[in-house]
C-alpha cells in the first residue's frame, strides 16, 4: 500500500524536524539572552555521542537521553565560561566549541561505533492507529521527544514571554546595561539561558542517535546545527514560529526523498538544494523587517558598568 | 588531532607488545572509518584477523579513522618505522599518499584497495560487486509481494549504478513485474537521510530494501522496525541487525587473497599486480535469513554460481529506463568498465542526473 505524498512528507517532516526543533528552541533562548552559539553543531554531536554511548553501555535509552541533556548543558556552560566570565569573542568561541564538539564526540563515540542499541520506546495511541494510512506509516508512532516537541516549544514561549525571568532574559539580550541598571544580573541570566539551551541541544542530538538512526557515526548531524541557527533567524527569535520552521525544513528534506521514491523526473541534485534555497528566500523576504529583527545586544560582550 | 594522538598511543602499545616475540611479518592496515561499522571497514578487519590465525608469526598494526589527507602519509610512515613490511591502505582516497610512501620505501610492499598503475612493491586489488548483485536481485524478486524493491545509494557513481542495474536484472529474471526504486541520499554516510530514504521507500510500498552506503546499519534497522525485508552490503555480519527481515546480502571476503599476499611477502616473492575478483573470490553471498524458503535459497545459489563461473548480467540487448538501447545484442560491459556506467536499466525507477 502506498502512502499519499502529502502524508509521506508530513511523516518525514515530523521525524527529521524533531531534532531541528529542539536545537532551534535551545539556540532561540541563548540568542534571546544576547549570545550567539555558532558551535551548536558541536553541542548536537556531543549530545548524540554521549546519548549513544550511555545507552549502549547501560542498555537504557532514557538514561542515555538524560546524559545527553546534561552533556549538552555542560558544553554550553563551557561556552558561557568563555564568553560571559572571560568575556571572550562570541564568534571565535563558538567556532572553537564547534571543533571541540567534532573531536570530543568522535572520541566519546569511537568505542561504540557498530553497537546495537534499543532506541527510545515509541508509542502510538490505539485510536490513531485505526485511521487510514497511519497504521502502515511512521505517522503518530513517536518517541517521547517527538510527542513533547510542541509542548516544549509552548513552554519555552511561556517562559520567555510570560514570566518575569523571561522578561529579564530578553532585557539582557536587548541591552545588558539597562537590565543591570534595573537590578538584574546579566551574567547569571546568560548562564541560565546557555544551560537551558544546551540541554535542548543535547536532546536534539540524542534524537538523531537514539531514535532516528540508532547508530553513532562521526559527524552524523550533517549540518543540522547550522540549519537550526538559520531557523532561529527564519523564525525571528520566536519559539512558536520555530515549530513551523522546523516542520518546513524537515519537510523539504522529506519531500526530496519522497519524490525520488515516487519516481519523480526532477534531478536529485536539484532536490538536494531545496532546503537551502528556502532559507535564502526567507532571508530575502523578511530580512529587513525592523519589528522582527534580532535582539539588539546579540553577539556583544557586556563588560560591566564600572 | 585527537585521532593522531590516539594513533600514536596505539602504535606505541603495539611496539611494546611486539618486543617480546619478534614476528616474521608486520602488516600495517589503514582504515578510513571504524572497524565496528558493520560495513566496509569491518570487512577488512575481519579478514586481517583471519590472516593472523592462518599465517603464523604475523603481527598487525591497525589505524582507524585516518583521514584521506597528508595525515595518512604520516600514519603509513609511522607503521613502517614500527617494522611494517606490508601495508594495506584500504580506502580509495589514500592513493596519492600511498604511492609517495611506496616510492620512498622500496623494501616495503603495498596492497592498495583501488585501481591505477602497479609497481614492483605496489599492488592494487578490489572486489567487483556489480555482477554479484544479480543473485541478490533474484532473492529480492522471489521474496517481494508488492513487486516494488527499494535501493538507497549514496551517490549516483558508475559502480553504484552497476549494483542497482544487476539487482533489477536479477529481480526481473524471476519476477517480470519487479521494479527497483532508487533514492540517492547525496553522501556515503548521512545517517539521518538514510533513515528518511528507507522510510520514503517503505511509504511507497517497497517491501525489500537494498543499499550501497558505507555502513548499512541505519537502513537495515529502520526497515526491520517497520516489518519489511532487507538485503545487506559490505559486511556479511550485518545480518545480526535484522533477525526477522534479513534476506541475504553481499560482503567482501578478502582473507584468502590477503593470506596469499602475506605468505608471498614472507617468502620474498611479492609482485605488485592488479587483482580483481568477483563472486567466489573477494565477494561472497551472506547467509540467508530464517524467513527465506529452501527453494528460494536454491535458486539464489544457482544464480550465484552462474555469475561466479563467468555469466555477465550486463550483456545486450539491454535498454535503459528511458527506452534507449544502451547495449546492442552481444555487446557487454565488463567489470573493469563499471566506473563509466551512466544509465539505469529498464525497470529501474530513478534518474541518473
Amino acid at each position: 500500500m502506498t502512502t499519499p505524498l502529502a502524508l509521506g512528507v508530513l511523516a518525514g517532516a515530523v521525524l527529521s524536524g524533531t531534532s531541528l526543533l529542539y536545537a532551534t528552541l535551545g539556540e532561540t533562548i541563548v540568542e534571546r539572552a544576547g549570545i550567539v552559539n555558532l558551535g551548536l553543531e558541536g553541542v548536537l554531536l556531543i549530545g548524540a555521542s554521549v546519548g549513544f554511548a550511555v545507552t549502549a553501555a547501560t542498555g537504557h535509552a532514557l538514561l542515555g537521553l538524560g546524559a545527553a541533556a546534561m552533556a549538552g548543558g555542560l558544553a554550553n556552560l563551557m561556552l558561557g565560561w568563555l564568553v560571559v566570565v572571560r568575556q571572550a569573542n562570541q564568534l571565535a568561541s563558538g567556532l572553537a566549541m564547534l571543533f571541540f564538539g567534532f573531536g570530543a564526540s568522535a572520541l566519546i563515540g569511537a568505542p561504540y561505533v557498530g553497537a546495537v542499541i534499543t532506541g527510545l520506546p515509541k508509542w502510538r495511541p490505539a485510536l490513531l492507529a485505526a485511521l487510514p494510512w497511519v497504521a502502515g506509516s511512521t505517522l503518530c508512532n513517536y518517541d517521547i521527544l517527538t510527542w513533547l516537541a510542541v509542548p516544549v516549544a509552548v513552554l519555552v514561549w511561556w517562559a520567555l514571554f510570560r514570566t518575569s525571568w523571561g522578561l529579564g532574559l530578553r532585557a539582557v539580550g536587548e541591552s545588558p546595561a539597562v537590565a543591570f541598571a534595573s537590578g538584574r544580573n546579566p551574567a547569571i541570566l546568560q548562564g541560565q539561558a546557555l544551560a537551558a539551551g544546551g540541554v535542548l541541544g543535547g536532546l536534539a542530538g540524542a534524537h538523531l542517535s537514539l531514535s532516528l538512526t540508532l547508530t553513532w557515526a562521526e559527524y552524523m548531524t550533517g549540518g543540522r546545527g547550522f540549519i537550526a541557527i538559520a531557523l532561529v533567524i527564519f523564525s525571528k527569535w520566536h519559539p512558536l514560529r520555530a515549530v513551523a520552521g522546523a516542520l518546513l525544513f524537515g519537510g523539504a528534506e522529506a519531500l526530496q526523498l519522497q519524490l525520488q521514491a515516487r519516481g519523480s523526473e526532477i534531478s536529485p541534485f536539484l532536490l538536494e538544494m531545496f532546503p537551502y534555497l528556502l532559507t535564502l528566500l526567507v532571508l530575502l523576504a523578511w530580512g529587513g523587517s525592523r519589528r522582527l529583527s534580532a535582539p539588539a545586544g546579540l553577539g556583544r560582550t557586556f563588560y560591566g558598568m564600572d | 588531532m585527537i585521532r593522531t594522538i590516539g594513533l600514536l598511543l596505539s602504535l606505541g602499545l603495539g611496539a611494546l607488545t611486539a618486543s617480546a616475540d619478534a614476528p616474521r611479518l608486520t602488516i600495517g592496515v589503514v582504515y578510513v572509518g571504524s572497524v565496528n561499522d558493520y560495513g566496509y571497514n569491518r570487512s577488512f578487519h575481519d579478514a586481517f584477523a583471519q590472516v593472523v590465525k592462518d599465517v603464523p608469526g604475523v603481527r598487525l598494526l591497525e589505524a582507524e579513522n585516518v583521514p584521506e589527507s597528508a595525515e595518512s602519509e604520516r600514519v603509513m610512515e609511522g607503521m613502517i618505522q614500527q617494522g611494517a613490511r606490508l601495508v594495506f591502505p584500504t580506502s580509495f582516497g589514500y592513493q596519492d599518499s600511498a604511492r609517495r610512501v611506496a616510492k620512498r620505501h622500496r623494501d616495503v610492499c603495498f596492497e592498495f584497495a583501488g585501481d591505477g598503475d602497479t609497481a614492483k612493491n605496489f599492488g592494487v586489488f578490489f572486489g567487483s560487486t556489480q555482477a554479484a548483485w544479480y543473485p541478490m536481485g533474484v532473492a529480492a524478486g522471489r521474496m517481494t509481494k508488492s513487486h516494488k524493491l527499494g535501493f538507497v545509494i549514496g551517490m549516483p557513481i558508475g559502480y553504484a549504478l552497476g549494483n542497482v542495474n544487476a539487482f533489477e536484472l536479477g529481480a526481473r529474471s524471476v519476477d517480470p513485474q519487479a521494479r527497483t526504486v532508487v533514492v540517492v541520499t547525496g553522501g556515503w554516510s548521512d545517517k539521518a537521510k538514510e533513515a528518511g530514504a528507507a522510510n520514503a521507500l517503505l511509504d511507497q510500498g517497497c517491501d525489500v530494501v537494498a543499499m550501497h552506503v558505507d555502513s548499512p546499519a541505519t537502513i537495515i534497522q529502520t526497515v526491520e522496525a517497520r516489518g519489511a525485508m532487507s538485503i545487506g552490503f559490505q559486511s556479511v555480519e550485518a545480518r545480526a541487525l535484522a533477525p526477522k527481515g534479513w534476506i541475504s546480502g553481499l560482503g567482501f571476503t578478502w582473507s584468502p587473497f590477503f593470506t596469499q599476499v602475506a605468505k608471498d611477502v614472507i617468502a620474498g616473492r611479492f609482485r605488485g599486480e592488479a587483482v580483481y575478483q568477483g563472486l567466489g573470490g573477494m565477494v561472497a553471498v551472506a547467509p540467508f535469513g530464517a524467513a527465506v524458503p529452501a527453494d528460494v535459497r536454491a535458486q539464489v545459489n544457482a544464480a550465484a554460481s552462474k555469475v561466479s563461473s563467468g555469466m555477465n548480467p550486463f550483456t545486450g540487448p539491454l535498454k535503459d529506463n528511458t527506452g534507449n538501447q544502451v547495449l546492442p545484442p552481444g555487446a557487454s560491459v565488463g567489470a573493469d568498465q563499471m566506473g563509466g556506467m551512466n544509465w539505469y536499466v529498464e525497470g529501474v525507477i530513478g534518474k541518473v542526473r
